[in-house]
């Protein structure tokens, strides 16, 4: 009898479960398969066969040997794009990250514990920005950094993204730093340290939680981005992921079995990140959202 | 604390904060100032002409303008499509994953992988889902036998919008889904119990304790939400906009930031699409402040 119940409890749960990952999965499934299928089985109509009958790597190679096909056949001129393509979305996410990491976990402290005049001006003055709208900035920045000669650069884009995600993450780990407790900090002042030795002893080891959260966040936030280097890119010496795969959208034209699997190559850093430390990046990407 | 002890403490702040409010000076508020006097001229990259000053002119344009009013409605009816699909569907799982049941984890952790697809990835994705000749989409109600021929689901203008709020839900909905799940987790077990022992059924008790319980959760996931769709750029750009290859900007999914984009990246017209800007940002600030608010208050409150 028992049993029963906690199965007439159970069934309802699992269809709903089977139900919503049906909803979030299979548009993932489906390019996932579409990369690993041949062209006769994926063009197929009606197509019903779900899993191509001998799985194939081919296209992942392609992309980076011929270059992608074409969706009329023949082979594109895009083979150099996808590696320059991941090189520049690694180079580029991962600085931005660390150094907005470290430059906002010093900021943060300053704003968690520290008084001083101007604190309130100074702290909005960063925190005005994150909700305002790029295209404010982007346009004078667009012909500010020409001038520069920073357009199409590694570190133009990093700088970018530095500055975009800062409000962000100092204000993430200044509430991140205020959940620690002050005593450690105060005895460690006492005993003669300073601020300065406080803060790689003390303050970084125990908000690392808190600092691989905004790392991540970053991470995923440049690693995503499209728009700044759609506006700030122009050839393959910084242009990342997500415009190269724009590319093979419109000027290329390319076949959808490698498109899909570009596609795949862009998505999966992110889930692996999703998948190993869903933790950490979901407390950054909805603190202040939940309590 | 000593005066000296001060005044280190007050190197230490500098040193910390100055740069960073420098850099953000320069290439954040700097830009933002110089593209509102931009915004006051008529500076046009397509025709050689000295820029000249010409007051609100560009403001007068575009708030007579018919297109203007257009795309502004199309990103207005968009929050108001999306929003109630991405609530309905994040209400639903986090009712869901607030139940204990053997394998929740599992589910938790793989139902919130569309939120980490690019935006650029997501349009992609879609659009090949539902491509008219070959989309996984007519495949599949083709062998349920829903259709008896292949659709061209993105060619219609009029529901292209529709189809965009779908693909932005898919992508979003997990940020509410976690945000009213922990709203979920902070309702009292005894609030039920007590409902349960006067006679209220499983709906009256979501619709009189639930609901009413949770309003705090959706005001944030709401807030949060209108400004991710009020900026939506990159999922249109690749599902509908067709604008990628540096053709024309589809004018049926058009909105805000596209047509801001456009103006100013194909059309050159700076000092209009500069006005642009600065009237989209005066459409956001009131939700933007309220936003604000909320974070200084958790940020550094009352030290």
């Amino acid at each position: 009898m028992k049993r029963d119940r906690r199965l007439r409890r159970l069934i309802p749960l699992y269809i709903a479960s089977a139900l919503l990952l049906f909803w979030a999965l299979a548009p993932i499934y489906w390019v996932a398969v579409s990369s690993i299928s041949n062209r006769i089985e994926l063009y197929a109509r009606p197509y019903k066969i779900w899993f191509p009958s001998e799985p194939t790597l081919e296209h992942y190679v392609t992309l980076f040997t011929t270059g992608a096909a074409y969706r009329d056949g023949g082979f594109s001129p895009t083979a150099g794009l996808i590696g320059a393509g991941l090189r520049n979305s690694i180079i580029i996410s991962v600085a931005s990250a660390a150094i907005v990491t470290v430059v906002s976990t010093g900021a943060g402290y300053v704003f968690a514990r520290l008084r001083f005049r101007f604190k309130q001006t100074a702290f909005y003055f960063l925190m005005l920005l994150m909700p305002l709208p790029v295209w404010v900035a982007l346009i004078a920045l667009f012909f500010l950094l020409t001038n520069l000669n920073l357009i199409d650069t590694l570190h133009g884009l990093i700088m970018l993204f530095v500055v975009f995600m800062l409000p962000l993450s100092v204000w993430l780990m200044s509430t991140f730093i205020r959940d620690i407790p002050e005593e450690i900090e105060d005895a460690a002042l006492v005993d003669g340290c300073t601020r300065w030795q406080l803060l790689p002893r003390i303050v970084f080891p125990l908000a690392r939680p808190g600092m691989i959260a905004v790392f991540l966040v970053a991470l995923l936030t440049s690693w995503n981005n499209f728009l700044l280097p759609l506006i700030f890119s122009r050839t393959s010496a910084s242009q990342p992921m997500t415009v190269v795969l724009t590319l093979f959208i419109g000027q290329y034209e390319v076949a959808w079995e490698d498109m899909s699997a570009a596609a795949v190559l862009t998505m999966l850093p992110p889930f692996l990140m999703a998948l190993f430390f869903q933790r950490y990046l979901v407390r950054g990407l909805t603190a202040g959202a939940v309590k | 604390m000593t005066r000296d002890g001060l005044h280190r403490d007050h190197i230490f702040v500098l040193t910390l904060l100055v740069p960073i409010i420098i850099f953000v000076a320069i290439l954040i508020y700097y830009p933002a100032i110089d593209t509102f006097t931009t915004s006051l001229t008529n500076r046009n990259l397509r025709i050689n002409r000295p820029t000249e000053f010409v007051q609100l002119e560009n403001y007068s344009y575009l708030l007579t303008n018919n297109e203007f009013w257009e795309v502004t409605g199309r990103s207005f009816l968009l929050v108001l499509i999306t929003l109630p699909l991405e609530m309905i569907i994040a209400l639903g799982g986090a009712l869901l994953l607030n139940e204990r049941f053997p394998g929740r984890g599992v589910v938790r952790t793989l139902v919130i992988l569309p939120w980490m697809v690019p935006p650029v990835v997501n349009g992609f994705l879609w659009g090949w889902l539902l491509n008219g000749e070959y989309g996984a989409f007519n495949g599949l109600l083709y062998q349920f036998g829903l259709i008896h021929e292949y659709q061209y689901w993105l060619q219609n203008p009029g529901t292209q919008i529709l189809w965009v709020a779908v693909v932005q839900t898919w992508t979003r909905f997990s940020f509410p889904m976690i945000v009213l799940l922990a709203g979920l987790q902070g309702i009292q077990d005894d609030l039920y119990e007590a409902a349960k022992v006067d006679g209220a059924n499983g709906l009256q008790r979501l619709w009189r304790i639930t609901l009413p319980l949770l309003l705090p959760s959706f005001a944030v996931a709401l807030v949060v939400e209108f400004i991710a769709v009020f900026q939506i750029f990159d999922v249109i750009w690749t599902l509908t906009a067709g604008g990628s290859a540096g053709g024309a900007i589809n004018p049926f999914t058009k909105t805000l930031m596209l047509f801001n984009y456009e103006l100013v990246f194909r059309d050159l017209r700076i000092g209009r699409g500069a006005a642009l800007s600065y009237l989209i940002l005066i459409m956001s600030l009131a939700v933007g402040l309220v936003f604000v608010r909320r974070l200084y208050n958790q940020g550094v409150q009352d030290t």
